[in-house]
């Protein structure tokens, strides 16, 4: 008897332990992946100097110098200066704001969009998701790159470039996405624990929204994140190409856009070296934070 | 017993006329549930028995008009519920009575509760949806809930979430959901053939014993007979679809008249009897594409099955006081000839 009225309080003493959600799970799981860690701190301080760039240089992002068109990297242009004399730090921070925006806003709309229609279709089912499907496939057939001249052809100079760019990317692309939360809803709703919810009084809308979408949760986010790397590299080959951010907004794609010059190709690599680099890396740092997700989410892998 | 005599002269909780429910498959409609009609009277256990695949869910699922969509659906009968037609209700005012004054238990208890809520959320939710009630009230009542369904220590069990959770325990939150708002009618879907013996007998008891305190009634869908005499009140025995027996439960043990019956009941394993082998019966269900058009749905598969039983549909008809049967042999009218057309 003493024992025991030993060892319960000891039992008490400490704090109540919570019992830990399949989301708690995960975020453990995912805090023990260096490479996502990583990853995330990268990216992190990334959006941070970009989106603090006008606190970290005062030097003017878009006034042409003629005085110091292509220097070199030095204490005052650490990253030297382009074609137009614009220092290419300022421009690199104030691109990166441009490009984590698009790139952000698009996979927003996307993963919206794509959510919204996918889990309306798999839910209802019958005509309603052939429907859906059907218009799905047509956007799916749209050809990207003309129907993105088109429009920027149409809208030329009439509405701000930058949001007709990240509406038109996000009406192209959901398509993908409302085919994969379709099909998780598809096989999610077949548990039994949806007839339950039905048959204590939830209309379709909370079905949807509080029983099925948390259970697919896990796999929207790993695809947010790998669509949020595709609309990094979309924009900053439209930009490269000239149909995407106006010219005169700096973006990581407008900046490459120099390197068309065998010049600057060949002998002012810092004017077209960061830009490339910052691609790369955010997008292969996005790619293992994506990895990372999946992992965490799922229950088979043990780490 | 003359309770009893009075509780069965009330008006029925549940009526159900004619149901037939079809499934889709490959375009054409397959009935599933086929010219059933019951009453279900307050306070009163009845008990469904037949083999796998015999319509038993699909029938609870027809009332609670969750079939699944697009695939399965009533196609004529009546369903009269405390003199509302379920039949003809929208999806909204069907969702204000489910959960509410009919709620059901399903069979596995393991999927049956969502994975990411905890059990305390998934129990306020019920509350939710029927009454207006504060979250802290909610709290309240969904751990004097679960300490009714005889969970120790339910104001921890209200944090954890499923995974933590025994199937016993799962399936006594489900009980503890399905009773929230004290339902008039609860459809318990062989709640206990995913438990382990032990388990089963507990929630069979609290089963009783809640039925007992909230005045329900409650049909009983089940494959195992034992269930049955210790439980229910009535008792219908459905066969590919369709009833072919139905009486109070002592006469369905001590006095069997479909030949169905007597070989279920002898299917059953005595303790005390020397045989060698278990007795079953020969054959299979016939599946829903080819069930037989005309004639006894079990004739393939009786022994006592006569020339006509391949033509001459048989009907409910009672052969003594409370006690019908589907069979050719309990025909009293025998109008052979002429039917057959």
């Amino acid at each position: 008897m003493e024992i025991v009225t030993q060892k319960n309080p000891k039992r008490n003493a400490g704090p109540p332990k919570k019992s830990l959600s399949p989301w708690a799970m995960a975020r453990r799981k995912f805090a023990k992946n260096k490479l996502a860690m990583t990853s995330l701190f990268f990216l992190v301080i990334v959006g941070i100097l970009s989106f603090l760039a006008p606190y970290i240089t005062t030097a003017d992002v878009s006034r042409i110098n003629i005085g110091q068109m292509g220097l070199e990297p030095s204490k005052e242009h650490w990253l030297g200066t382009d074609k137009a004399g614009r220092d290419v730090f300022t421009r690199l921070l104030y691109g990166g704001r441009i490009s984590l925006l698009v790139g952000l806003s698009c996979t927003f709309f996307v993963i919206f969009l794509g959510t919204l229609i996918g889990s309306i279709a798999g839910y209802f089912g019958g005509a309603v998701d052939n429907l859906l499907m059907r218009f799905t496939d047509l956007i799916l057939n749209f050809p990207f790159l003309v129907i993105v001249i088109v429009i920027n052809a149409i809208l030329f100079g009439r509405v701000s470039g930058l949001w007709v760019l990240i509406a038109v990317i996000s009406f192209l692309y959901w398509g993908g996405i409302a085919r994969i939360v379709r099909s998780k809803i598809l096989s999610e709703k077949e548990n039994e624990y949806i007839t339950a919810a039905i048959s204590i009084g939830c209309t379709p809308a909370k079905v949807i929204i509080k029983h099925l979408l948390p259970n697919v949760l896990s796999t929207i986010i790993v695809q947010a994140t790998i669509t949020f790397a595709t609309m990094i590299v979309i924009e900053s080959a439209l930009s490269y190409l000239g149909f995407g951010v106006p010219q005169e907004t700096p973006s990581w794609g407008n900046m490459l856009n120099s390197a068309n010059e065998p010049d600057v190709l060949q002998f002012k690599y810092w004017i077209w070296m960061p830009p490339a680099l910052m691609i790369t890396i955010t997008i292969l740092s996005i790619n293992f934070i994506g990895e990372g997700l999946k992992d965490a989410f799922n229950p088979k892998s043990r780490r | 017993m003359s309770e009893k005599k009075l509780l069965l002269k009330e008006a029925p909780l549940l009526e159900v006329k004619n149901l037939e429910t079809a499934f889709d498959i490959d375009g054409t409609y397959y009935n599933a549930v086929d010219q059933v009609s019951f009453t279900v009277k307050p306070r009163q256990i009845v008990g469904v028995v037949g083999e796998s695949g015999c319509g038993k869910s699909v029938m609870s699922l027809s009332i609670m008009q969750l079939l699944p969509k697009g695939v399965g659906k009533v196609t004529s009968g009546e369903i009269t519920f405390d003199g509302l037609n379920l039949e003809k209700m929208s999806e909204g005012q069907i969702n204000k009575i489910r959960g509410k004054d009919i709620s059901m238990i399903f069979q596995e208890p393991m999927t049956s509760l969502n994975p990411v809520f905890t059990i305390g959320y998934q129990l306020m939710e019920v509350l939710f949806n029927h009454l207006k009630i504060s979250k802290r009230e909610a709290r309240q009542k969904a751990i004097a809930l679960l300490k009714s369904v005889g969970i120790s220590r339910p104001e921890k069990i209200v944090d954890e979430y499923p995974h933590q959770l025994s199937g016993g325990m799962r399936q006594r939150v489900m009980i503890a959901i399905a009773i929230a708002c004290q339902p008039k009618l609860l459809i318990a879907d062989e709640p206990t053939t995913a438990l382990d013996v032990t388990v089963q007998a507990q929630i069979l008891e609290l089963l009783k014993d809640i039925q007992e305190v909230n005045d329900m009634s409650v049909i009983l869908i089940t494959h195992d007979l034992g269930v049955v005499a210790e439980m229910c009140d009535e008792v219908m025995v459905m066969y590919a679809g369709r009833i072919v027996e139905r009486t109070d439960v002592d006469t369905l043990f001590y006095n069997p008249k479909h030949p169905y019956t007597t070989l279920l009941l002898g299917a059953i394993p005595k303790m005390d009897d020397e045989e060698e082998r278990l007795s079953s019966i020969q054959g299979i269900v016939p599946s829903l594409t080819n069930m037989p058009v005309t004639g006894c749905r079990f004739a393939n598969r009786c022994p006592k099955a006569m020339p006509e039983c391949f033509t001459i549909t048989p009907e409910l008809r009672e052969t003594d006081p409370g006690h019908e049967a589907a069979c050719l042999l309990y025909e009293t009218s025998k109008p052979r000839e002429g039917v057959n057309k």
